[in-house]
């Protein structure tokens, strides 16, 4: 087994269109197994792109992504699908949860989907560290949006990927539920041996990571070892000046 | 999955019922014209008085070679308008046959007790008793041929007892009787039984009989006896088992034809109004689902087991729609078939039978309609990606693919070419062709309707907002955005637009055109009808009464015409010719009517071009009993609608129908001349008859009609009444799948008001053009239709029927959006924006 979980060589990804956008723009990076990177970078820069591109949600315009020793360039949808569901977990930025199942139902949707028994010791242990326990029973309507994120971590977790996605995982949480995430994730990298990949804005959240990778205009513009939260809002904030970020939404 | 596609169906409740009520309607409707057609299969009257022959030979119908397409001729059995009839020697051939115990020959001859008008009635000879075990209640059979012995319904009626004497009327004729016995008899007309001789004399066509019984001597092989039977009777039928009650009661082969042909007819229009809907509303409940499904795919499922999910889903449904509308079916089954009976379409003793069959059939046809639009609603969806799941709003997917645009256009040319189809054929052909058209432009809508609905959005964006300003400017965007999502709702408003215009107004325009032209057509002021049929004498009677210029005797009857594509019965009169141009004018285009005679015909121009017969031609058809003649054709006439297709002397038609008698009398007389007393002794000397005014008897003809358009007006009220639901339906789901966006635009301040307005202007927009391409649809359809009817271009649409089309379809556009728009402009924007959609 390498130690490279997952490798991304030379991906460009174009949204067509009328006025094509180059979202990703010939991007290579590596990420080892049992770490923790941060992506980074205005809104609009690519992150979300991206994470969909490595974990084979989207296809790229170029280059090749591999999960581990496997290419995904040409898989077909459905043994990507099911690599999805075997091998990586994903956290989205909202809209992660499908209204009509309950909590419980919605952690174990991806081993039921591959018809697998879900292991309920693991389960209790994912609930409980999310702090989901009294709720199991409940539709996503009837939670707040942070409950409804631990949810999604959840649901990442309890397959136990190789590689863990998070498009902005803490964005709606306060900040002590977020630290509770953050530690969650943490665990699953220095525990577990788990890769996880986090998209996120928030300096303190990035500080969890052992490496921080920023990207503007579809380009990595910085790749660092993680250097603890003060220096990293010191460098999104000179890149911030040297590269005004539209209001764009990320 | 199909514990996911439960659990689907439970939460996401709203979007399910349009689609479930599609289903369930569907195959109520469906399960009605089945289960009819399955009645009218399983029917076959009942043996009641041949219930003792092993057998019956008769000749009731015939089967006719069409033309040969493509080197294979395809055959029609028609059944014989007048029923055929069987030689009286036949009887002793079959007597002959070894282990036949006797052969009947058995008359049925119309009668009407003078005592009891209202029992129908027919005679027969007391020798046919011995084919049914009739029980002699009292008094004897009849000895002489002045003697009677009547049903005991019949008894009861005219308050009968042996002994007491009694006038019938036969042939026209009232002739006085001794009733010598009263018999218990069964079957739906009342029995009354001559002696044999009288029988014979009585019969309108002598020397034959209208069926055999083979009675089978005790002991013998009965299988062997039929067989033995048909060989001995290879010119006609021999009907065993079942089947006897289809020879011994016409009526029942009449209600069996309607029921499986109306229920037939109706189900195929029926199953195509349901492919479109159901279709539509599947699509449409998997196109408001897209994040969920996205989301689904994002957390790993495959395609497949998305697929899988849908059509669980679609498959749960269908089958709970099968247990809501098979048992609705079945009621509603009941009612139509009480209907029928009390409506005089078929006799009280057609009952529904079966069931199961229809039932079974239904629902797997329901289901696989539902499945497979279901199947490929999901094969779209196999190409949503999962990262859609996670965008703010799913993007509204691409207008259609080519293959769409080019079937679409397809269908469009195929449309417009039909136009000249219809055009040139006429009649029946003609309403063939103009269904065909109907649906191939509404299938034409249905696959254009994104283009349409974007380039009617784009037209339509300067009036919207000079009417409804910033909503008009906000519908406009709205309409063009969501072209695709309105196909549903576009198609269902056409189809009920298109189609209640089309089929609706048809039977109006071909109701008008058979009395208009019937009224047009006689020339005569009076007319004498009789219930029991006038003798020929009527005629020549009526022509000795000073002061009639001329009177024609008009016997109504069918004869079969080896169309181009396939034999069929036609409607025909025979008339005396002689004086006919003062009484009749069909509206001869050529040749002429007083060539008329026993060798000739005069045909409708209709039937002329749709059988292939030119003037001078020798047309070769069957009479109503089954007889073939050839024909020189003479005369070329307009008006079939109100006169029959085919006009023959009544010398033709003599010995060939089953009453040998005429209908009415047409008479006219000198202006200025006074008949009253003369028209008074006339209607006198002939039992059960009465002089009317000509005006009456179109009347009468248009009450007549308007009972059999009662079946076909509800049958399409049905149809409508469903494409109407159906657009509702979509209409509803479509406001309330709008909830996020709406609760978005009051966010960002737009006034409920404002809200309200855009929808009025969105609404207005889409009916606008609904109604547009509805009123055209039906405008060409009707118009080609009516053009090869009656040639007149324009067709006639009654006011009232135009405002109930249009005003309904208005009202409930509008009713079927402000309602739910209403109740989600209610609810705050900020919970409207949260999760739940
Ligand atoms: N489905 C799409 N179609 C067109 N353009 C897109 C789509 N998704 C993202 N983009 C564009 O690609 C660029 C990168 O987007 P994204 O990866 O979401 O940025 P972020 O770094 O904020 O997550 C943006 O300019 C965005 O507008
Ligand atoms: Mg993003």
């Amino acid at each position: 087994m390498s130690d490279i979980a997952v490798s991304v060589e030379g991906v460009s990804k174009t949204y067509g269109g009328e006025q094509p956008v180059i979202a990703l723009a010939n991007v290579d990076a590596q990420f080892l197994r049992g770490t923790a990177t941060a992506v980074m970078g205005p809104s609009g820069s690519g992150k979300s792109t991206l994470l969909h591109c490595a974990a084979g949600l989207d296809r790229p315009t170029a280059g090749r992504v591999r999960i581990g020793a496997t290419d995904l360039s040409s898989m077909s949808e459905k043994a990507l699908t099911k690599l999805r569901r075997n091998r990586i977990g994903f956290v989205f930025q909202a809209f992660n949860l499908v209204g009509a199942l309950t909590v419980e139902q919605n952690i174990l949707l991806p081993s039921r989907l591959s018809g697998n028994r879900p292991d309920r010791a693991w389960l209790a242990e994912v609930v409980d560290r999310v702090g989901l326990g009294d709720r199991l029973g409940h539709r996503p309507s009837e939670l707040s949006g942070g409950q409804q994120q631990r949810v999604a971590i959840a649901r990442a977790l309890v397959t136990r990927p190789e590689v863990i996605f998070c498009d902005e995982p803490t964005g709606a949480l306060d900040t002590q539920t977020a630290a509770e995430v953050l530690s969650l994730l943490r665990s699953v990298v220095d525990d577990a041996g788990q890769t996880v990949i986090m998209v996120t804005h928030d300096p303190v959240a990035a500080s969890y990571a052992d490496r921080v990778m920023v990207l503007a205009d579809g380009r990595i513009v910085q790749d660092m070892p993680q250097p603890g939260a003060e220096r990293i809002a010191e460098q999104l904030a000179r890149l911030g000046r040297r590269q005004p970020v539209t209001s764009r939404e990320g | 999955m199909l514990g996911l596609a439960a659990q689907m169906l439970r939460f996401r409740k709203g979007t399910f019922v349009a689609t479930f009520v599609a289903l369930a309607a569907g195959v109520m409707i469906l399960m009605t014209c089945g289960l009819l057609v399955e009645s009218g299969l399983r029917y076959q009257g009942s043996p009641q008085r041949y219930a003792a022959a092993v057998a019956v030979v008769a000749d009731r119908d015939r089967t006719i070679a069409g033309p040969e397409i493509f080197g294979e001729t395809e055959s029609t059995t028609v059944s014989l308008p007048e029923g055929g009839r069987v030689p009286e020697t036949l009887v002793k051939a079959i007597a002959a046959v070894p282990g036949v115990a006797s052969a009947v020959g058995d008359h049925s001859i119309a009668v009407t007790p003078v005592a009891a008008p209202g029992v129908p009635a027919t005679g027969h000879g007391w020798g046919s008793a011995a084919l049914a075990p009739y029980r002699m209640v009292s008094g004897t059979q009849p000895r002489t041929d002045g003697e009677v012995a009547v049903d005991a319904r019949l008894a009861a009626g005219g308050k009968l007892q042996p002994g007491d004497a009694t006038a019938l009327v036969v042939g026209g004729t009232e002739r006085k009787f001794r009733v010598s016995g009263v018999v218990d008899a069964v079957g739906p007309r009342a029995a009354v039984f001559f002696t044999d001789t009288q029988a014979a004399r009585l019969d309108p066509n002598p020397g034959s009989f209208t069926a055999i019984g083979v009675l089978a001597a005790p002991g013998a092989d009965k299988a062997a006896v039929v067989a033995a039977v048909r060989t001995a009777a290879v010119n006609a039928k021999t009907y065993v088992d079942g089947e006897r009650g289809l020879v011994e009661q016409p009526e029942a082969v009449a209600a069996r034809a309607l029921t499986v042909q109306a229920g037939a007819a109706f189900g195929g229009y029926a199953a195509m109004i349901i492919i479109f809907v159901v279709a539509g509303t599947v699509g449409l409940s998997v196109r408001h689902r897209r994040r969920d499904l996205a989301l689904l795919r994002a957390v790993a499922a495959t395609p497949g087991q998305v697929r899988l999910m849908i059509l669980g889903e679609v498959g749960l449904l269908s089958l709970l729609a099968a247990v809501v509308g098979v048992p609705a079916g079945l009621a509603a089954t009941a009612w139509t078939r009480d209907q029928l009976v009390t409506r005089g379409f078929v006799p009280g003793t057609f009952e529904l039978s079966g069931g199961l069959l229809s039932g079974l059939a239904v629902t797997v046809a329901v289901a696989v309609v539902a499945l497979s639009s279901a199947w490929i609603a999901a094969l779209r969806t196999t190409r949503i990606r999962p990262t859609e799941a996670l965008g703010e709003a799913a993007v509204e997917p691409a207008l259609g693919g080519k293959v769409r645009i080019v079937s679409g256009l397809v269908f469009l040319a195929g449309g417009v070419s039909l136009i000249g189809l219809t055009g040139a054929t006429g009649g029946t052909t003609a309403l063939g062709a103009a269904t065909g058209m109907l649906y191939t432009f509404v299938l034409a809508v249905a696959l254009l309707a994104p283009w349409i609905n974007q380039a009617a959005a784009k037209l339509l964006t300067p009036v919207l907002r000079t009417v409804w300003g910033t909503s008009g400017y906000l519908a406009a965007a709205n309409l063009r955005a969501n072209a695709r999502g309105m196909v549903a709702v576009l198609t269902a408003l056409v189809l009920s637009v298109g189609f209640g215009g089309t089929v609706w107004f048809l039977q109006d325009n071909l109701q008008r055109q058979t009395v208009v032209q019937s009224h047009d057509g006689t020339l005569a002021q009076h007319a004498l009808t009789g219930a029991a049929g006038l003798p020929a004498t009527a005629a020549a009677k009526a022509r000795k009464i000073p002061g009639v210029v001329a009177a024609t005797g008009v016997r109504r009857t069918s004869v079969i015409i080896p169309n181009q594509l396939e034999a069929q019965a036609v409607a025909a009169q025979g008339i005396d010719p002689v004086g006919a141009d003062q009484t009749l004018d069909l509206g001869v285009r050529s040749g002429s009517l007083t060539d008329l005679r026993a060798s000739t015909v005069a045909l409708s121009t209709t039937l002329a071009d749709s059988a292939g017969w030119k003037l001078g031609d020798d047309a070769r058809l069957w009479l109503g009993d089954g007889t073939p003649v050839t024909l020189r054709v003479v005369a070329l006439y307009d008006r079939g609608w109100g006169f029959g297709d085919v006009t023959l002397d009544s010398e033709t038609l003599t010995g060939h129908t089953a009453t040998g008698l005429d209908d009415h009398v047409l008479i006219r007389t000198a202006p200025g001349a006074d008949v009253t007393a003369g028209l008074t002794d006339l209607a006198n000397a002939y039992p059960m008859s009465t002089v009317i005014g000509t005006d009456q008897l179109t009347g009468e003809l248009a009450q007549d009609l308007a009972v059999s358009a009662w079946l076909n007006k509800m049958l399409i009220a049905v149809l409508v009444g469903y494409a109407v639901l159906a657009a509702a339906n979509t209409l509803i789901m479509a406001a309330l799948a709008r909830a996020r966006e709406l609760s978005l635009l009051r966010l960002v301040g737009v006034t409920r008001g404002q809200v309200r307005r855009m929808v009025h202007a969105e609404q207005a927009g889409l009916l606008g053009v609904a109604l547009v391409i509805g009123t055209a649809i039906a405008a060409i359809t009707l118009s080609s239709v009516v053009h090869a009817v009656s040639g007149e271009r324009i067709p006639y649409v009654p006011a009232l029927g135009a405002a109930v089309i249009l005003g309904g379809t208005i009202a409930l556009a509008l009713i079927a959006t402000m309602l739910p728009i209403g109740r989600v402009l209610r609810t705050p924007p900020v919970q409207g924006i949260g999760l739940r959609e």
